[in-house]
């Protein structure tokens, strides 16, 4: 497993945007191996789609549907004059008055208005394509301590490529469909306390808009397999996401390692118990920029 | 309630069949699928009055999915806890990686009743993604409404369900097998 094929199935099932499949067919040209995986995951699906069985619903629950239509909505009109006596019609459904049930259609809405609303971003390599176009972002990441195993300190660089590698990934995967912010505000008033109702710690969570770094908003994320947090800042042309999580305090752990990871950059540093994570396709010197400000080593 | 019905039946009846394959995949059962549908369509129908437009299949899969799990929950709780392990699988898939060797990746020739029987070995979160993309050619995004997960999961559950069941189709999978 790794995000290659998470790119060819998206390919596959025609998620990707025109530019994004675009540059991920120019790389399968270049590589052999990928044109491979690709075929294997085609063969896998046209045998899927044309041997697995679709069961058909039997007659007799066709039969039951239609022979149960008058009673239960004999039963619903009931039930939805009983709940208004009761409680009264509530306002917003004037067309039906229909006071008792939650609105379907506002529960999809309610649920889709975030994927919805927005077009979906192309993928970060694709950036190599159009250029200014397409908007480059980098990553800070926060975990639930304990999965990897920190303590064991001779695996220690070995544990964080693979922290860096999964860092990329969270992010690359969550910009190839849409953009993944679950609550979207440049309040850190706002985004730090949906986050600390949602995870076991609490990330710092700065606005850096005068120096160029506006906080967009934030995300859950999964990260070695626990819940972190991302937070997402926009520079300029370029998005910015962090992903933050706690560490063990005790662990040996540099103070901060630089990689290039599927050609993101990624700066992970560790301060005051929490490892942060910044990836990005922007250029090293605005992440470590933006890096000095969320975590600032402690003697410069 | 003569209009409200018709409009009911119009939306319902024809994604019956995607109701039902969900539900049987799900529990595996055809009998016990009928009763979940049955179960999801008269939830579907107490909630219908608000329903005035949009796509009803992902909608009603929703339901049928959430009844299908609350079917499962009451009668086989191990199923249902399988987020909790799905990192430890990844472990295991990460130890079987697909080897270099690209003749051994060759999806065998295979027959229904294998590949029905891959698909229903899928741990269900895999195995409902892959049913609803594969079978039910779902969006990402219906599909992680329906299943109530974010999209970047739909995608990796899509994923690893499909490297699973290219491991388990794999020509040496089947000479294992004999």
């Amino acid at each position: 497993m790794n995000d290659d094929d998470l790119w060819l199935d998206a390919l596959l099932d025609d998620e990707l945007d025109a530019a994004a499949s675009l540059a991920l067919q120019r790389r399968i040209a270049a590589e052999p191996a990928l044109q491979r995986r690709l075929d294997d995951r085609r063969a896998l699906r046209e045998a899927i789609r044309g041997q697995a069985t679709r069961h058909a619903a039997p007659d007799a629950l066709r039969a039951n549907l239609l022979a149960m239509l008058p009673a239960q909505a004999d039963a619903s009109a009931h039930a939805h004059a009983t709940a208004e006596a009761g409680a009264g019609a509530r306002p917003g459904n004037a067309a039906t008055g229909a006071g008792a049930v939650a609105d379907p259609r506002a529960w999809l809405e309610r649920r889709g208005a975030r994927a919805g609303a927005r077009r979906r971003m192309a993928l970060p390599w694709a950036t190599g394509l159009g250029g200014a176009l397409f908007a480059s972002v980098l990553t800070l990441a926060i975990v639930a301590p304990g999965t990897l195993g920190w303590h064991r300190g001779e695996a220690m660089a070995t544990l964080q490529t693979a922290e860096a590698s999964e860092a990329v990934s969270a992010h690359t995967r969550a910009l190839l469909v849409d953009h993944p912010i679950e609550v979207a505000s440049s309040d850190q008033h706002t985004v730090r306390p949906w986050l600390s109702a949602r995870l076991n710690f609490v990330p710092p969570v700065t606005d850096f808009a005068p120096q160029g770094y506006a906080l967009v908003g934030a995300r859950r994320d999964v990260l070695s397999g626990e819940t972190a947090a991302a937070l997402v800042y926009r520079h300029g042309a370029h998005v910015i996401s962090v992903f933050v999580r706690p560490v063990d305090p005790t662990a040996t752990r540099a103070a901060e390692a630089t990689r290039v990871v599927r050609g993101f950059n990624v700066i992970e540093r560790t301060r005051g118990g929490l490892a942060f994570c910044f990836v990005s396709d922007a250029n090293p010197h605005e992440l470590r920029t933006l890096a000095d400000l969320v975590a600032p080593l402690a003697d410069g | 309630m003569e209009d409200g019905q018709g409009r009911f039946a119009a939306s319902v009846l024809p994604h019956l069949d995607a109701a039902y394959n969900l539900a049987r995949w799900l529990v595996r059962d055809a009998h016990d699928a009928q009763d979940v549908v049955q179960d999801a369509l008269v939830r579907a129908l107490r909630h219908f009055d608000g329903f005035r437009g949009g796509d009803p299949r992902p909608w009603l899969l929703a339901i049928v999915r959430n009844a299908a799990f609350a079917w499962l929950g009451s009668r086989r709780s191990g199923e249902v806890d399988f987020a909790d392990h799905e990192h430890e699988l990844d472990a295991v898939l990460a130890l079987d990686a697909p080897p270099s060797d690209p003749e051994s990746l060759a999806i065998r020739r295979a027959e229904r009743q294998e590949i029905d029987a891959a698909i229903a070995a899928l741990p269900i979160a895999f195995r409902e993604a892959v049913v609803l993309r594969e079978l039910e050619e779902l969006s990402y995004r219906d599909i992680a409404r329906i299943t109530d997960v974010p999209i970047g999961t739909v995608m990796s559950r899509l994923s690893r369900g499909r490297h699973l069941l290219a491991a388990a189709l794999r020509p040496e999978a089947a000479r294992n097998l004999a």
